[in-house]
């Protein structure tokens, strides 16, 4: 439901705050978790390939499109028409995960591949959120 | 110095934003219902497929040629808009968001501080893409008329890669010649037909004619659009979009109407939307016009309508709602099984320039509405409405090739393979 966040008055006027003065802005998670917002979108991970680097499956990332991947920055990519989060190795051209069970894949001429943004931050709710269950 | 930017085939291309596995290959997209092709990127038209034309003629050709068919998802495309929007507009001092795919630009007071626009013309396509994955086209010219044709070359002549510069008078003629006089801007087909008739076939034809004579031989506006296409500025941003003239908001409907009660709130729902728009635009209406019809394609296609004159101009929803449940005997008909609706309000007049009448009274109320319009802005559309249009919507809109909505809802967001 929502409510309107303005508070009914009955005449009675009371002691104002001695801390009105002193009212700052709540803190926003989207100041601290995201620099660029109209180039950056969220997206969840599936899988466990990237747990060393701390992304769990079920995961939040922020991905940026403005930042530039430098070498060994977690990314997201376009591979062969597929969304994957994995480390960039650009000197070796290569697709790194962080797990020991997956071999790291290197990208060919032939594979269809772009960056499509940096993972800069990854959210992982300790205790599932409603908003993301169904 | 003005810029157009403009999204290619914005709808389909905000499709392939989070389906990487749609990009280079063809979609297109229908209209509300699943009705029309609304958008055909460049590869479905190359496999043949024409705008505008119904779904169902073209559904099996689609599968042939493997083209992906979609419903319009809107609340993708208002986002994925927002944020191009947002992108574009760090690239001038000036910006006017033009559509929900195209924004011009004005660099009439940094113009000597941007060394070479064909540069940052291609730097405002190239960060686009790479900060909203959108493709764009970027034309710029000395007057919004120039910068709309630069970006219609730079979309169709090849070699200009998507940006265009008109910069010296020579490459200006030589684009003009070879556009067609229908390709201008604010030249419809019925003034195009008609420039034909006295030989003006392409849009250079068009600057060379005496502005004196367009005016004469047809309007100012024309006059205007010829100066514009020699350089001479005349169009400004808010005259770039006069208000309209008539607001019609028509639907066709998700599953057939029988019953009079439904007809009644379907036709009322797009009562209330076309009064919010004209009250959004400072208008207020003389007459309306409430219609309804079977589908074209059916056995015997029918369709009613009916004319509601108002004593005095209104914008108000209650009232517009009311006449139109007053005139809704003369559009049903039981027995027919209505598929295309809708509400037309015509006769459009600044509310602030109202004449009123010695005999009647304005009965509406603006501060009413005032809140209503408020209350709709700030709790999202449909917070409050008309009770005619009644709660339950069986024949609301059909999307049943729907993608989800990646950046609006927590359930719908893109998944990332780890």
């Amino acid at each position: 439901m929502r409510v309107i966040p303005i508070s009914a008055h009955a005449g009675i006027t009371g002691f104002e705050s001695p801390a009105a003065e002193y009212t700052q802005l709540g803190l926003s998670l989207d100041e601290l978790l995201i620099t660029h917002p109209n180039a950056s979108f969220l997206c969840l991970a599936e899988g466990d390939s990237m747990q060393d680097v701390g992304i769990y499956d079920g995961d939040v990332l922020i991905v940026d499109r403005h930042e530039t991947a430098r070498n060994g920055d977690v990314i997201v990519a376009n591979f062969n028409g597929l969304f994957v989060c994995k480390l960039i190795d650009t000197q070796r051209r290569l697709l790194l995960s962080c797990n020991e069970q997956y071999q790291p894949v290197s990208v060919h001429e032939y594979d269809e591949f772009s960056i499509e943004g940096v993972v800069t931050r990854s959210i992982r709710c300790h205790r599932p959120s409603p908003l993301l269950c169904p | 110095m003005f810029a157009l930017v403009d999204a290619n085939s914005f709808y389909c291309s905000c499709e392939q934003v989070f389906r990487p596995d749609w990009r280079k290959k063809p979609v297109v997209v229908l209209s509300n219902n699943d009705g029309m092709v609304v958008a055909a990127n460049r590869q479905a038209k190359e496999a043949g497929i024409p705008k505008f034309v119904p779904y169902f003629q073209i559904r099996d050709l689609c599968q042939k040629k493997g083209v992906i068919a979609l419903s319009s998802n809107y609340e993708l495309y208002a986002d994925l808009s927002a944020k191009m929007m947002q992108i574009i507009g760090r690239f001038a001092p000036e910006q006017y968001v033009y559509s929900i795919d195209e924004s011009f630009l004005s660099f009439n007071r940094c113009y000597p501080a941007i060394t070479c626009l064909k540069t940052h013309a291609q730097a405002i396509r190239r960060t686009v893409w790479k900060e909203a994955r959108l493709p764009v086209c970027v034309g710029i010219g000395s007057t919004l008329t120039l910068a709309k044709i630069a970006n219609h070359a730079a979309k169709q002549i090849p070699g200009y890669a998507g940006v265009c510069v008109i910069e010296s008078g020579q490459q200006r003629l030589a684009i003009l010649q070879q556009m067609p006089v229908g390709e201008v801007w604010g030249i419809g087909r019925r003034l195009s037909a008609k420039l034909t008739l006295i030989g003006i076939t392409t849009a250079a034809q068009l600057a060379a004619m005496p502005p004196g004579l367009a005016r004469k031989q047809f309007n100012i506006e024309l006059e205007r659009t010829v100066r514009e296409l020699n350089g001479q500025v005349c169009k400004q941003w808010d005259e770039a979009r006069a208000d309209k003239q008539q607001i019609f908001s028509t639907r066709s409907l998700g599953e057939r109407i029988t019953d009079i009660d439904a007809l009644q709130q379907a036709l009322c729902k797009h009562a209330g939307i076309a009064a919010a728009k004209a009250r959004q635009q400072g208008s207020s209406c003389k007459s309306m016009l409430v219609f309804a019809s079977n589908s074209p394609h059916d056995e015997r296609p029918v369709s009613y309508k009916a004319v509601v004159q108002f004593p005095c101009p209104t914008a108000s929803t209650a009232e517009i709602t009311a006449a139109v449940s007053r005139v809704l005997p003369q559009v049903f008909r039981s027995g027919v099984r209505y598929y295309k609706i809708g509400v037309g309000l015509v006769e459009l007049m600044p509310t602030k320039h109202i004449q009123y009448d010695l005999f009647h009274a304005p009965t509406e109320n603006p501060a009413l509405m005032q809140t209503f319009d408020k209350l709709n802005q700030r709790y999202g559309s449909d917070c409050i409405f008309m009770a005619a249009q009644g709660i339950e919507h069986k024949w609301a809109m059909r999307r049943d090739k729907l993608t989800p909505q990646y950046t609006t809802k927590w359930m719908n967001l893109p998944k990332v393979q780890c």
